[in-house]
């Protein structure tokens, strides 16, 4: 009974929207041909999604920054993790501080870098001058804009991998080092044979949480770069927004939604379901 | 061997600096823009430390709040930063408060009662998939049915999708801490003759609190950064504070002094909140998965 309100309210505006969204991408909609503007075409808008070299593109945009920004902040935060793993005066503190990162506006974070990253007055460019590095054109070249949303992305995100598996590692038993110590194992040995094998519960869970919300990365693109120069740094979500709503074709924004739907689940499931059997295993 | 540790304690120090620097530095120039004149901002290299570097004024800040800053052109009529905020902070709260009521309700109950149909496991689970749908296969329906209800552009309707977003996050997590409640608190209170209502009002309640209040923060700050929803659902009345920050940045040349301020009206509050239940920012950001 207590459970009711939160099922409804699933099935409300959860469900509902989603059985919706299959319906809409069925249909020709298009909002400038005045109200009412809508027929059922049947598979029509997927046959065009196929043949959609920008939609291939935005997909592609964003498999490149779901494994990179999840490799790069679990490599950084895991390597981050295993240094300042010890007892360090005021380091709890530090790390609060360190995870404010993540828990900042996207938009104003996205706005912040626009301006670090200025080809002519960035602070970026001031420091890289330093080592003697000549100006780089981050956000507004072909090249390097979405590497420049990879960055932003791992300022915001690595400090959570950090700490996450800070967390995990604290948590490990310390006697099953202690009898490798006294084996005689080297240091890699240790993190290769011990420290990784029984992190990896936690090692899956934070890449799962941050690939999930990799996959819906909108914000950050929409203040930078807007998906350019061209669609250099699309991704699926900013090209469905921009369908929908500059281009007004809500039917073929859905159809696009469902189909980045259908893979983040697809994704998500293979990796809940080995959670679920690890939760069962221990 | 000791010299060797404390090579590594100097190196872990360094580390840890190099890391607070490249982690906070933004936020630093954030803060710092906010305080500039205009003909600060483009100039090379570029001014780091206020008085210093360059002679910070208020106007930036004095024009956001609708004063005679003198860079008035263009920037933001005082009502509407009033505004933005008013709306994002109605959202927040509301949005927090229905989904830990309805949330936790079914967090009780999915911790406590048996279900006959489908596993209580599975239930959760299934709840727990919602927060994995990308917002935008939800967007578009939801702009067609409060187009159909006439609720585009009201608070009500971003407050009901917001909802919808944080609730698998109070349920997922209320459960847990359900779950570690010891039952015979409970018990000896049904014994007492307390009805359902009346144990989860006298004891349960109290007892959660803590948890609640944590999970409450987090559900705030994820609805004040959320831009999606808000972008889609809302367009002048119901305007949000990212949506105005987001707006700004399309315009020609962006005022950087102003959005700057802005940007740091919009972070104040997940600085503040974050500080506020640092203890349980890892359990929290974590899903529970790790207890911090």
């Amino acid at each position: 009974m207590l459970l009711a309100p939160c099922i409804i309210y699933f099935l409300a505006l959860g469900i509902f929207p989603l059985i919706y969204n299959v319906y809409l991408s069925l249909q020709w909609i298009e909002q400038t041909a005045g109200p009412g503007a809508q027929r059922f075409v049947g598979l029509e808008n997927y046959f065009k999604l196929f043949r959609d070299v920008r939609f291939w593109a935005t997909l592609k945009n964003t498999f490149v920054f779901v494994i990179s920004t999840v490799g790069l902040e679990f490599v950084l935060g895991l390597g981050l993790a295993l240094i300042l793993n010890r007892e360090m005066k005021g380091g709890k503190i530090f790390r609060v501080l360190l995870v404010i990162p993540s828990m900042l506006t996207p938009v104003a974070v996205g706005y912040t870098f626009r301006m670090i990253l200025n080809p002519t007055w960035g602070p970026m460019n001031h420091f890289l001058s330093f080592v003697g590095i000549p100006p780089v054109h981050w956000l507004d070249s072909p090249a390097l804009s979405l590497f420049s949303i990879i960055l932003i992305d791992i300022w915001e995100w690595t400090p959570f991998m950090f700490l996450f598996l800070l967390a995990g590692l604290q948590g490990l038993p310390k006697d099953s080092y202690e009898a490798a110590i006294i084996d005689g194992a080297s240091a890699w040995q240790v993190f290769r044979y011990i420290t990784l094998p029984l992190l990896y519960p936690v090692i899956i869970v934070a890449c799962l949480l941050r690939a999930i919300d990799a996959f819906k990365i909108f914000d950050t693109i929409y203040v930078t770069t807007a998906g350019g120069p061209g669609i250099s740094s699309e991704s699926v979500t900013m090209y469905a927004q921009a369908v929908a709503m500059r281009y007004m074709s809500l039917g073929y924004g859905s159809t696009i939604a469902t189909m980045l739907f259908i893979m983040v689940v697809t994704v998500g499931v293979i990796f809940i379901n080995r959670v679920r059997k690890q939760r069962e295993v221990a | 061997m000791i010299t060797s540790r404390k090579f590594l304690d100097i190196f872990a120090w360094i580390v840890l600096i190099v890391a607070l620097f490249a982690f906070l530095f933004p936020i630093w120039w954030t803060i710092t823009t906010s305080f500039k004149n205009p003909r600060d901002i483009t100039t090379w290299p570029p001014p780091y430390i206020p008085f210093l570097d360059f002679e910070p004024t208020l106007s930036a800040w004095k024009s956001i709040f609708g004063g005679p800053g003198q860079i008035g052109t263009g920037g933001h009529s005082g009502s509407l930063i009033f505004r933005t905020v008013t709306n994002s902070l109605i959202i927040g709260v509301s949005s927090t408060a229905l989904a830990i009521t309805i949330g936790s309700l079914a967090a009780y109950s999915l911790a406590r009662f048996k279900f006959k149909r489908w596993k209580n496991d599975d239930i959760a689970f299934w709840i727990l998939s919602n927060k994995f749908f990308p917002p935008v296969a939800m967007v578009l329906p939801f702009f067609v049915i409060f187009k159909t209800l006439n609720m585009l552009d009201t608070l009500q309707a971003v407050i009901l999708v917001h909802t919808a977003m944080n609730l698998p996050f109070v349920v997922w997590m209320m459960r847990e801490f359900f779950l570690e409640l010891p039952r015979e608190v409970e018990e000896s209170a049904m014994i007492d003759g307390c009805s359902v209502f009346g144990v989860l009002r006298r004891v349960v309640l109290p007892l959660a609190a803590p948890s609640l209040a944590t999970v409450a923060v987090f559900c705030f700050i994820f609805s004040w950064n959320e831009l999606l929803f808000a972008l889609f659902l809302t367009f002048s009345k119901a305007q949000t504070l990212p949506m105005l920050i987001a707006g700004e940045t399309h315009t020609g040349s962006p005022l950087w002094w102003l959005i700057s301020a802005v940007s740091t009206v919009a972070i104040i509050p997940p600085i503040l909140l974050t500080t506020l239940v640092q203890k349980y920012i890892i359990k929290g950001l974590t899903w529970g998965a790790v207890k911090g």
